[in-house]
C-alpha cells in the first residue's frame, strides 16, 4: 500500500501544518514556507490557504498584542490552534467542528499536543531552525518533520480517523509526568539505585529515569527533560508498549519514508531517523532494548546507539534502556564519554551486571509489592485531576473510572477548564502566576458538581456526580480530598 | 397617508424607509436620499446665530436625519422662515425647562423640535412642521452649505476633545485605577487624531469598529475613521478570507486580546479588546451597536449596499458619535447590556400604579408604546395590545434619547426603528423631558401624529403633576435603590419597604446591629458588596447600589466584568444554564444562583464565609420578594414574548 493512498483515506477533518514565515516571502514561492502539512495530499492551494490565513492573523494580532500573537481562531466550522514552536516557526492545528459528539475541544489541550510534538522533535533532532540553517533547501527538515509527526499522529488514529484529545479527556493533562507513590524504604532503595546509575561512567555526568509500568519512580533530569523522556517512554519504551506494539500499530505510515522523501525530491542519502516509529524497539540481551532506528554501525552488523539532545545539558547523549519485569531504566550517557555501538553498550552492560543488577531486583520487588494495581489512585466518589505546575506532575482518576461520568459532566468540566486555562494564561502574562488563587464550584444542569481550585501553581479539578445539592457539601468533599491526598494544599486554612 | 408599520407588508422597502416621500416628487435613489441626511447636519453656531435649523439644537448630538424630502426651493425657504419662529420659541422652552418650573403650558406647541422632518402634516398651526425645508434642500447651494456644516461639527468636536481629555483619562480603559472618580462622563469621540500607526491607539483596551463589506470604515471608537481605511480593509480581508474558505470567523485570540467579529449582511462589526470580557459578552455588545445603528437607519440601509457595494455609510451616521460612545460607555456600567433585561426606578406600588394608569389612558389612541423613564430606569410603561417591547430595544432607545442633547432641550418627534420589534420600518417617537432626568416617550406608527402626541403628553403631564408622581420620582432618585447595608438579617417575615420616604421606617434589629458591627464600612452583612437580581418572568432586573468597597468607577467596572464572566459561564449555550456557582478569587466571592424564576448574582468580600454568603443570598432573595412591587413593574400585561 502506497503512502498517498493511505493518507487520502484519512478525512480532512483535521489539518496540521508547520511553516516558517521567514521562507517563501517572494510571490510565487509561498510553497517554500511549508515544512509539514497533514494531510499531505491536500491540494497546495488549500495548504497555502491555511498558511495564508495563519500568517495574516499573526501579523494582524501583533499590531495589538506584540508579545503574544495569534493563538486561536474560532470560526463557525473550524478551530485553528497556533503554537509558535520556534521564532517564526509555527505549528497550526485545524480541527473541524461537526455534529459528532467528540468534536468539542479544549484549546489548551490541543496546544499542549503541538507543544509535545515539538518538544519531542527537539529532543531527537534539535531545533528546526538549526536544521534549516544547515540545509537551506529545507528538504532534510521536511523529511524529518514528516516522518516524525506522522509517526506521532498514528497514535491518534481510530480506524481511518484521527481522534485528537477532546472534552472526554478533560481529566488528563498532557505534558505532565505521572508519579508512583512509594514507601519510605522503597525510596531509600531507589535512591541508592539512582546513585549507582548516575555514576556509571567515571568523570561523566550520567542521568537516569526509572519507571514502574507507566509511572515515574525517579529522575535525575530537569523537569522539562523528564517530561519529554517520560512521554517518549510511555509512548514507545515501557514493557506494556513493547508487548502490544507488535500487533496494534497503525497503517498510517507503513510505507517506506524514503518514498516520501523522494517524492519531495529530498536528499535520500540523508537518512531519516524515526524515533516514534512503531515496533522498532525490542528486548535484547541482558534486558537491554535494541533498535535500528538510528541505523547500523559502519560494520553493518550492529545497531547504532540512540542519541538524544536533552535541554539541560545541550550535549548529545546516548540513550540506553533496560527492562526488568515492570521496571524501565533509562540511562543517558554523554556521547563524548563512551564509544558508539557495541563497544559502548558492552561497557554499560558490564557495569549493570556488576553494580546495579541486585539493586534493580530489590527495587522491582519492593515496588511490585506496594503496587495497588491500575486503580491504585482511584478515590471512591471522586473523579479528579491534580496538577502540580512547579514539578509538571499530574495525577488523575483512572481512565476506566472517568468513563463512568456522563457526557454533560465531562463537557461542563472541559468548559470550566477552558475558562481556567484563560485565567492562568493571563496571570502568566502578568507575571503573577504564583499568586493566582481561584476557587470555582459549579452545580451543572445535570446536578453534577464541577469544581476547580487553583492555589500556588497547584490545580485541582473534580467532578462529583450523585452528590448532595448544597455548595457546602461540595466544599466539604474538596476539603476532605485535599486533607487526605494533597497534604491540605487546597484546604481553606 | 399610511406609513410606518402599516406599510410594513409593502414590498417596496424604499417606501418603508422613507414612507412619506411627497407624491409630487419622483423617487430618488436611496443612497442619494440617505446621503442628503448627512449634508444637512445642523451646526451649533447656526443654531445660535441664525436660528434657522429646526432639527436638533446641538450639533454634536445631532442625528443627521431629514430624510430626503423633495420640495421646491420656495417651499424650503418658506420653511426656513417659519422655523425662525419655531426656534425662537424653542429657546424659550429650553430656558423654562431648565429652570425646572412646571410652566409647561406656556410652551404651547411652538417649541417643536424635529428630529427628522419628513412629514407632511396638515394642521392649522402657526408653524407647520411640514414646512421644514431644511432636510429637503438639494442642489449645489444646499450641498455646499451642508458640507460646511459638517466641517463645523468636526471643528467643534476637536475642541470638545481637548476639553474632555481629562475626563477621558479617568474613563479610559487603558488608564490606571482612579479610585475617587465620581465624575460625569462626557460622551463623544475620543482621540480622533489617532490612527492605527499610533502606539497610543494600539494600546487602547477596547476598540469597536464598524465597516462595510467592501472594507470602508463606518465607525471607530477611537481614531479618525478616514485615517483607518487601511486598517478597516484588513479587517474586511480577514472576514472575507475566512468566508472564501467556506467558513465564518467568530473570534481570534492573541495573548490577552480577543478580536470578535460579527457579520450583519453588508455591515461588519469588530471588537478588539483586552478587557477579559468573554466572547459572548463582546459579541452581545456588537449586536447592540448594530441594533443602535438600525435604530437610527433601519435595516433598509442594506439596500444602499445592494445598489452600490462601495457605498460610504459614514455620512449617514454623521453626528451620531455621541450615541455610540454613550452606548459603549454603558457596556461598562449598565448590566442591562448583558442581562437583556431592564430595570425600574424603585417607587411605591401605588405611585407606579398611578403612573401606569395615566399612560394606559392615552395608550389606545394610535400609540404603540408609552414609556416614562428616569435615566435608564423605567417608571412605567404601557404597550398597545400584542405589541411587546424587547429590553434591548428599550436600552437602545433610552441610550439614543439620553445621549442626544437635543432631546433634553425641547420636545421632539423623531423617526426611530426598534430593531427587535421591526428592523425594517421606522416608528415615530415623541420625546419630552419633564425634568433633567425624567422623560417621556410615545411611540407611534403614524408620522402625522405629532400634535396628537403632544396633546397626550400635556394631558399626562398634568395628571402626573397632580398625582405627585414626578415628585416621588425625584425623591426616589435621591434615595437610591436597594442598599446592601439594608439586607434584613433576621429571618422574621415582615413587609419591608426600601424607600424610607414611603412611610415605613426600618427598625434595625439586634441581628442587623451585630452584622453591621462585623462589617462596618465594608458593605452589607456577611461581607455582601453588591447584588443583581433578575426576574426571568418579568424580563427585569434590580441591582443594589454600590457599597463603599466598590465606590470607585474602576472598581465598579471590574465588578461588572466579573459579573459578565460569571453570567457567561452560567449560560453556556451547549450545556447551560448551570444551577449554582460559587467563585472565589483575589477580588471577590461571587455567588450565582439560576432558577426557573430568577437569577441572583451576588458579590462579597473575597474573605467572606461561604456558609454565611449562602445565607445572605437567601435573605436577599426573600427581601426582593418582599419588595417586588416597589422595585419591579408588575402586570405590564402586553409583555408577551
Amino acid at each position: 500500500m502506497g503512502l498517498s493512498t493511505a493518507t487520502s483515506a484519512v478525512s480532512e477533518a483535521i489539518k496540521l501544518c508547520v511553516f516558517d514565515s521567514r521562507r517563501g516571502q517572494q510571490e510565487g514561492q509561498e510553497l517554500d514556507k511549508i515544512l509539514f502539512f497533514y494531510p499531505a495530499d491536500l491540494p497546495f492551494t488549500k495548504q497555502l490557504y491555511i498558511i495564508g490565513l495563519s500568517e495574516g492573523l499573526i501579523t494582524f494580532t501583533r499590531t495589538f498584542s506584540p508579545e503574544a500573537a495569534c493563538e486561536v481562531i474560532e470560526a463557525e466550522k473550524h478551530s485553528h490552534v497556533f503554537f509558535e514552536a520556534e521564532p517564526d516557526i509555527w505549528m497550526v492545528l485545524v480541527v473541524e467542528k461537526n455534529k459528532e459528539v467528540l468534536a468539542t475541544w479544549r484549546m489548551d489541550a490541543l496546544q499542549k499536543l503541538l507543544k509535545e510534538i515539538h518538544s519531542l522533535f527537539l529532543m531527537f533532532h534539535g531545533p528546526i531552525r538549526l536544521l534549516l540553517e544547515k540545509e537551506p533547501t529545507g528538504e532534510v527538515s521536511r523529511s524529518h518533520l514528516y516522518s516524525f509527526i506522522m509517526d506521532y499522529l498514528s497514535d491518534f488514529l481510530v480506524g481511518k480517523k484521527l481522534q485528537l484529545p477532546s472534552f472526554v479527556d478533560c481529566l488528563k493533562e498532557r505534558g505532565t509526568v505521572h508519579m508512583l507513590t512509594i514507601g519510605r524504604d522503597a525510596a531509600i532503595e531507589v535512591q541508592a539505585l539512582v546513585r549507582t546509575l548516575d555514576s556509571c561512567i567515571e568523570n561523566a555526568s550520567c542521568r537516569s529515569l526509572i519507571l514502574f509500568q507507566d509511572l515515574l519512580v525517579s529522575t535525575s533530569l530537569s523537569p522539562e527533560d523528564t517530561t519529554n523522556l517520560f512521554s517518549y517512554a510511555v509512548l514507545r519504551l515501557t514493557p506494556s508498549v513493547l508487548s502490544s506494539s507488535a500487533s496494534s500499530w497503525s497503517y498510517l505510515l507503513r510505507g517506506n519514508t524514503v518514498s516520501h522523501v523522494t517524492q519531495h525530491g529530498g536528499n535520500v542519502g540523508n537518512r531519516v531517523i524515526r524515533p516514534l516509529q512503531h515496533g522498532k524497539w525490542s528486548k535484547g540481551k541482558n534486558g537491554f532494548l535494541e533498535t535500528d532506528i538510528w541505523g547500523m554501525e559502519a560494520s553493518g552488523r550492529v545497531n547504532s546507539t540512540p542519541k538524544i539532545w536533552p535541554f539541560q545539558t545541550e550535549k548529545q547523549m546516548y540513550l540506553y534502556v533496560h527492562h526488568h519485569k515492570s521496571l524501565t531504566l533509562i540511562l543517558l550517557v554523554p556521547a563524548s564519554s563512551i564509544p558508539n555501538g557495541e563497544q559502548g553498550i558492552s561497557i554499560i552492560r558490564q557495569y549493570f551486571l556488576e553494580n546495579a543488577s541486585l539493586k534493580i531486583m530489590t527495587v522491582e520487588e519492593k515496588l511490585s509489592k506496594g503496587w495497588g494495581g491500575e486503580n491504585a489512585y482511584h478515590v471512591g466518589g471522586y473523579r479528579y485531576l491534580l496538577i502540580d505546575g512547579d514539578r509538571q506532575i499530574s495525577r488523575a482518576s483512572p481512565p476506566g473510572k472517568v468513563t463512568t461520568l456522563t457526557k454533560e459532566s465531562l463537557l461542563a468540566m472541559s468548559k470550566l477548564r477552558e475558562k481556567i486555562d484563560l485565567e492562568k494564561s493571563r496571570a502568566k502574562q502578568d507575571g503573577v502566576v504564583e499568586e493566582k488563587e481561584v476557587e470555582v464550584t459549579i452545580r451543572a444542569k445535570n446536578n453534577a458538581w464541577v469544581i476547580s481550585r487553583i492555589t500556588r501553581r497547584k490545580e485541582l479539578y473534580m467532578v462529583l456526580e450523585k452528590a448532595n445539592e448544597t455548595v457546602l457539601y461540595a466544599s466539604d468533599m474538596v476539603e476532605k480530598f485535599s486533607n487526605r491526598y494533597c497534604n491540605g494544599a487546597f484546604s481553606l486554612d | 397617508m399610511s406609513s410606518g408599520l402599516s406599510s410594513l407588508s409593502s414590498s417596496d422597502e424604499l417606501d418603508n424607509f422613507n414612507p412619506r416621500t411627497l407624491p409630487t416628487t419622483p423617487p430618488k435613489p436611496l443612497e442619494e436620499e440617505l446621503a442628503s441626511l448627512a449634508l444637512t447636519l445642523p451646526r451649533p453656531e447656526l443654531l445660535s446665530d441664525q436660528e434657522d435649523v429646526n432639527v436638533v439644537s446641538d450639533g454634536s448630538a445631532a442625528v443627521g436625519f431629514g430624510f430626503g424630502i423633495q420640495r421646491s426651493d420656495e417651499e424650503s425657504r418658506a420653511g426656513v422662515v417659519c422655523e425662525e419662529n419655531v426656534v425662537g420659541n424653542s429657546a424659550a422652552a429650553v430656558v423654562e425647562g431648565a429652570t425646572g418650573n412646571s410652566v409647561w403650558e406656556g410652551i404651547d406647541g411652538t417649541g417643536v423640535m424635529w428630529g427628522r422632518t419628513n412629514s407632511e402634516i396638515e394642521v392649522d398651526r402657526p408653524v407647520s412642521p411640514s414646512s421644514s425645508g431644511y432636510a429637503g434642500e438639494r442642489g449645489s447651494s444646499g450641498a455646499s452649505s451642508g458640507r460646511s456644516e459638517m466641517d463645523g461639527i468636526a471643528d467643534d468636536e476637536i475642541q470638545e476633545l481637548n476639553d474632555d481629555e481629562i475626563q477621558e483619562l479617568n474613563d479610559d480603559d487603558s488608564v490606571g485605577d482612579n479610585s475617587n472618580s465620581v465624575h460625569s462622563w462626557v460622551p463623544g469621540k475620543r482621540h480622533g487624531d489617532e490612527d492605527d500607526a499610533s502606539i497610543s491607539w494600539r494600546k487602547r483596551k477596547k476598540h469597536f469598529f464598524v465597516l462595510s463589506h467592501s472594507g470602508k470604515p463606518i465607525y471607530s471608537r477611537y481614531g479618525d475613521e478616514h485615517k483607518l481605511a487601511g486598517f478597516s480593509a484588513s479587517l474586511q480581508a480577514i472576514i472575507s478570507f475566512v468566508e472564501d474558505g467556506g467558513d465564518r470567523v467568530k473570534w481570534v485570540r492573541a495573548g490577552k486580546h480577543l478580536v470578535v467579529f460579527l457579520v450583519k449582511g453588508p455591515i461588519y462589526l469588530v471588537c478588539i479588546s483586552c478587557t477579559e470580557e468573554p466572547y459572548e459578552s463582546l459579541r452581545g455588545q456588537l449586536e447592540l451597536i448594530y441594533g443602535q445603528m438600525i435604530l437610527i437607519l433601519t435595516k433598509s440601509v442594506n439596500r444602499c449596499f445592494e445598489r452600490n457595494p462601495k457605498f460610504d455609510m459614514t455620512s449617514l451616521l454623521g453626528g451620531t458619535d455621541v450615541v455610540f460612545s454613550s452606548l459603549i460607555h454603558s457596556f461598562g456600567w449598565n448590566p442591562a447590556t448583558f442581562l437583556h433585561a431592564y430595570t425600574c426606578l424603585p417607587l411605591a406600588y401605588g405611585t407606579r400604579q398611578a403612573a401606569g394608569a395615566i399612560l394606559q389612558d392615552v395608550a389606545d389612541s394610535g400609540i404603540l408604546f408609552a414609556i416614562l423613564m428616569c435615566k435608564h430606569k423605567v417608571i412605567s410603561l404601557v404597550g398597545a395590545q400584542k405589541a411587546s417591547l424587547h429590553p434591548d430595544d428599550m436600552l437602545l432607545l433610552a441610550n439614543f434619547v439620553m445621549s442626544s442633547e437635543s432631546f433634553r432641550t425641547s420636545e421632539s418627534f423623531s423617526p426611530i426603528c426598534l430593531p427587535r420589534y421591526n428592523p425594517m420600518a421606522f416608528l415615530y417617537a415623541y420625546v419630552h423631558y419633564f425634568d433633567a432626568n425624567t422623560y417621556f416617550m410615545l411611540l407611534t406608527t403614524n408620522s402625522d401624529s405629532f400634535y396628537h402626541l403632544k396633546e397626550c403628553r400635556i394631558r399626562i403631564e398634568t395628571v402626573l403633576l397632580k398625582s405627585n408622581v414626578l415628585s416621588e420620582v425625584q425623591r426616589s432618585m435621591l434615595d437610591g435603590g436597594m442598599h446592601v447595608e439594608d439586607v434584613p438579617v433576621d429571618s422574621l417575615p415582615r413587609y419591608r419597604t426600601i424607600s424610607p420616604h414611603l412611610g415605613q421606617q426600618r427598625v434595625p434589629s439586634e441581628f442587623t446591629e451585630r452584622f453591621k458591627e462585623s462589617s462596618a464600612g465594608m458593605g452589607g452583612p456577611g461581607g455582601l458588596w453588591h447584588f443583581i437580581y433578575r426576574s426571568i418572568y418579568l424580563d427585569q432586573y434590580v441591582a443594589s447600589e454600590f457599597s463603599s468597597p466598590i465606590s470607585s468607577r474602576q472598581q465598579q467596572k471590574r465588578l461588572y466584568r466579573a459579573y459578565q464572566n460569571i453570567y457567561d459561564s452560567m449560560h453556556d449555550k451547549e450545556i447551560g444554564p448551570h444551577k449554582t456557582q460559587f467563585r472565589r478569587d483575589e477580588n471577590y466571592v461571587l455567588l450565582c444562583w439560576v432558577t426557573q424564576d430568577f437569577e441572583l448574582y451576588a458579590a462579597f468580600d473575597p474573605l467572606a464565609d461561604k456558609a454565611m454568603a449562602i445565607k445572605i443570598c437567601n435573605r436577599v432573595c426573600q427581601w426582593i420578594k418582599d419588595v417586588e412591587n416597589e422595585v419591579f413593574l408588575l402586570g405590564a400585561s402586553p409583555f408577551s414574548w
